[in-house]
């Protein structure tokens, strides 16, 4: 059997307990094994990072110079200023180098190619305002971006967008350069949000965006329809005046598969669309073939965003639907769906599909604040690892409620210990960043070896064509795609 | 309903004055006296945006020594003019409209009907907007709008305006967009679902 993969490290941030208190990962517990995403799907891609030529990270900056060989910078004149956008998440993946890496390759090429030199970083955040400034420290982007790094939050002074729908709003520090950059990766992650219609173009209404915006996209827009509010953004006058070109580290859950750039947006996104689908939809179906497990959260970010096989914990609890089947209309967990229980604690409407029935227990060794939480603690059964991290939580504007439908352990021992006992299963799936594979217990190992041959030829031959056809792709484009990258 | 735990405090040497905090503040409870940060802890529910964005770390949050709840009563007004208003914004009473807070429309729309005209004054009277402080400006604004009020913006980057809900897009969109994965008509026959749903009212 092979061993755990070791799991991502902790960091320390205002928004997760400090790192000396995470005293074991659940991948030190005995039973547990791991199994490489390769191995579950040998036709998953070949991935430039992790490599084992020495940190990975030149393969990175190699593949980064390479993609924006094709890209036409020409608009860029000397004198002129540039914000390269960025998004927390990408912090977030495989340890976060990768895509420092990335972004202070796009910065040098830049100034390489146009004679530019006032080239900003404009570094958006989610719910955790300073998410982004302790990255931008811990990568040392404040120092390549010459001081010129900024952390940037939804509630910062915005400008008004007039946009084909009516009047958007977006962060005024984002569109304060001549040019604008968009410097993002294509890990499919919130797919019960985005529902993987335009992920390309995302966070023109979310990491760029004002309140307002965001709200409109989870309050205003229907569950299907939400991301149509990036792509009404990117679609204006103001913000196509200032767009120069867009970068995306292709992500697979093995790893980064390479980099693609374009001046053409809608043109890269219908590959990163392509690859999403084809790439994340076999391992998401097969997390959905689980039939009982106790679900470990271990990685240093908010509860819906812990990653195993880059699939988050979100889409765990949604994994007994099809959360890219577009027919489906309210994911287990989205937003829209939170806001539909009613007082009572029932769904307001029965078509509302519960939770995924497979994670029996919840231990929260380590998992941030910072996401309004409570809802997956309230549907299913969650121990809390120590009270300094309930303490976290309670403290947390957020998150005050998490807590008062949880349990709380001393330590991961007695933790385990109880969840075995009143779970009655011995599967388990930690959530812990495991790189190119997963972290879990043998017994569930066998389940996964088992089904995956079966998910795989449905995904191909069933879901894949359905997904495509579902969101405009023909399959001749997609065959394209299949034998030639972008 | 929302529990009030929190408080900011400001450390005065750190203070440069640069005003951000004031213009962050949801309930808009922080003004400028000598170039000093002041919170009118009467209004101040906790949040920590001010917190969360001041540029010289001048302020961090401590602990209330008597924490408290904020909430508008649904008794305050006949419940068929809360069911009615919320019709009116597309929303179903019940709904949760903050994810933080769970709160529900119907609470707003209470505290709207009982006086508040102004996204602040609801924050201040349920405590909605007070975790996360971005999600659900709209239903604040939406709300407010099918009450026929026009809130008068504060002098800050608290909110700018009402946005288009699914219910404004044109059918040239619709017919623009059919084969890009966007299902604006099936949305709305869901929400209308919702809307039309009993509740647990209905339930008794």
């Amino acid at each position: 059997m092979r061993r755990p993969i070791i799991p991502t490290a902790a960091k320390i941030s205002q928004y997760g307990i400090h790192p000396n208190l995470l005293t074991k990962r659940m991948a030190e517990y005995p039973g547990m094994t791991s199994v490489m995403v390769k191995e579950l799907f040998p036709d998953a891609p070949e991935v430039i990072y992790p490599s084992i030529e020495g940190d990975g990270l030149e393969r990175i900056r190699e593949a980064t110079a390479n993609a924006l060989k094709d890209v036409d910078m020409s608009m860029i004149k000397p004198g002129q200023s540039v914000n390269v956008l960025a998004s927390h998440h990408g912090f977030t993946l495989l340890g976060g180098q990768p895509y420092a890496a990335f972004l202070k390759m796009v910065r040098d090429e830049i100034e390489k190619r146009t004679g530019a030199t006032d080239i900003r970083l404009r570094a958006g955040n989610g719910l955790r305002f300073r998410e982004t400034e302790e990255y931008i420290r811990q990568y040392g982007l404040d120092v390549h971006f010459k001081g010129k790094a900024r952390c940037i939050a939804p509630i910062d002074e915005g400008i008004p967008i007039q946009t084909e729908i009516g009047t958007l709003y977006g962060l005024k520090s984002v569109y304060d350069a001549d040019w604008i950059v968009h410097a993002h990766n294509s890990d499919v992650r919130e797919v019960h949000f985005h529902r993987h219609v335009d992920r390309a173009v995302k966070p023109f209404g979310m990491s760029y965006a004002r309140i307002e915006t965001r709200s409109t996209y989870h309050q205003n827009l229907g569950p299907r329809g939400a991301n149509f509010t990036a792509r009404s953004i990117f679609e204006s006058d103001f913000v196509k005046s200032k767009f120069a070109f867009t970068a995306f580290l292709d992500m697979a859950p093995s790893g980064v598969v390479g980099v693609v750039a374009a001046n053409d947006l809608f043109k890269l996104n219908d590959y990163l669309t392509f690859v999403g689908l084809n790439y994340y939809g076999k391992i998401m179906t097969l997390l959905g073939e689980i039939d009982e497990c106790i679900v470990g959260l271990d990685f240093p970010c908010p509860v819906p965003y812990v990653f195993a096989a880059g699939v988050i914990y979100a889409n765990m609890v949604g994994a007994n639907v099809d959360l890219f089947d577009l027919d489906g209309d309210l994911p287990p967990y989205t937003w829209y769906t939170e806001a539909f229980y009613g007082k009572n604690g029932k769904p307001l409407i029965d078509d509302i599909a519960p939770v995924n029935s497979a994670i029996k227990m919840v231990i929260h060794n380590y998992a941030w604040g910072g996401y309004p939480s409570a809802f997956f603690s309230e549907q299913i059964p969650t121990i809390v690892v120590k009270k300094e991290q309930a303490e976290l939580f309670d403290n947390d504007p957020q998150n005050l409620e998490y807590t008062k439908h949880a349990v709380i352990s001393e330590n991961l021992d007695t933790a385990m210990k109880f969840a075995y006992k009143t779970a009655n299963t011995d599967k388990v799936l930690i959530f812990d960043g495991a790189i190119g594979g997963l972290n879990i217990s043998h017994s569930l190992l066998k389940l996964l070896q088992d089904r995956a041959p079966y998910v795989s030829k449905r995904v191909d031959e069933e879901l894949m064509p359905k997904w495509l056809r579902q969101r405009g792709i023909s399959l001749l484009l997609s065959k394209k795609f299949n034998t030639s990258r972008f | 309903m929302k529990l009030i735990s929190l408080k900011p405090l400001v450390n005065k040497e750190k203070c440069v004055g640069c005003g951000i905090c004031s213009k962050v503040c949801p309930a808009a409870t922080i003004r400028l006296e000598g170039r000093k940060a002041i919170v009118n802890e009467e209004f101040c529910r906790g949040c920590g945006a001010c917190e969360q964005r001041c540029p010289v770390y001048a302020i961090t949050m401590g602990k209330l020594e008597k924490p408290y709840t904020v909430s508008v009563s649904v008794d305050a007004v006949p419940y068929e003019e809360i069911e009615a208003l919320c019709k009116s914004a597309h929303m179903h009473p019940e709904q949760i409209i903050c994810y933080c807070t769970t709160t529900r429309a119907e609470e707003v729309a209470a505290a709207v009907l009982t006086g508040a005209k102004t996204p602040e004054e609801i924050s201040r009277r349920t405590g909605i907007r007070m975790g996360c402080k971005v999600e659900c400006i709209q239903p604040i604004l939406r709300i407010l709008k099918a009450a026929g009020i026009d809130p008068v913006r504060p002098d800050g980057y608290q909110w700018y305006g009402v946005t288009p809900t699914l219910w404004d897009i044109s059918p040239e969109i619709k017919e623009k967009y059919k084969t890009s994965g966007f299902y604006f008509d099936e949305d709305i026959k869901i929400l209308e679902k919702v809307i039309k749903a009993k509740g647990s009212r209905g339930d008794r």
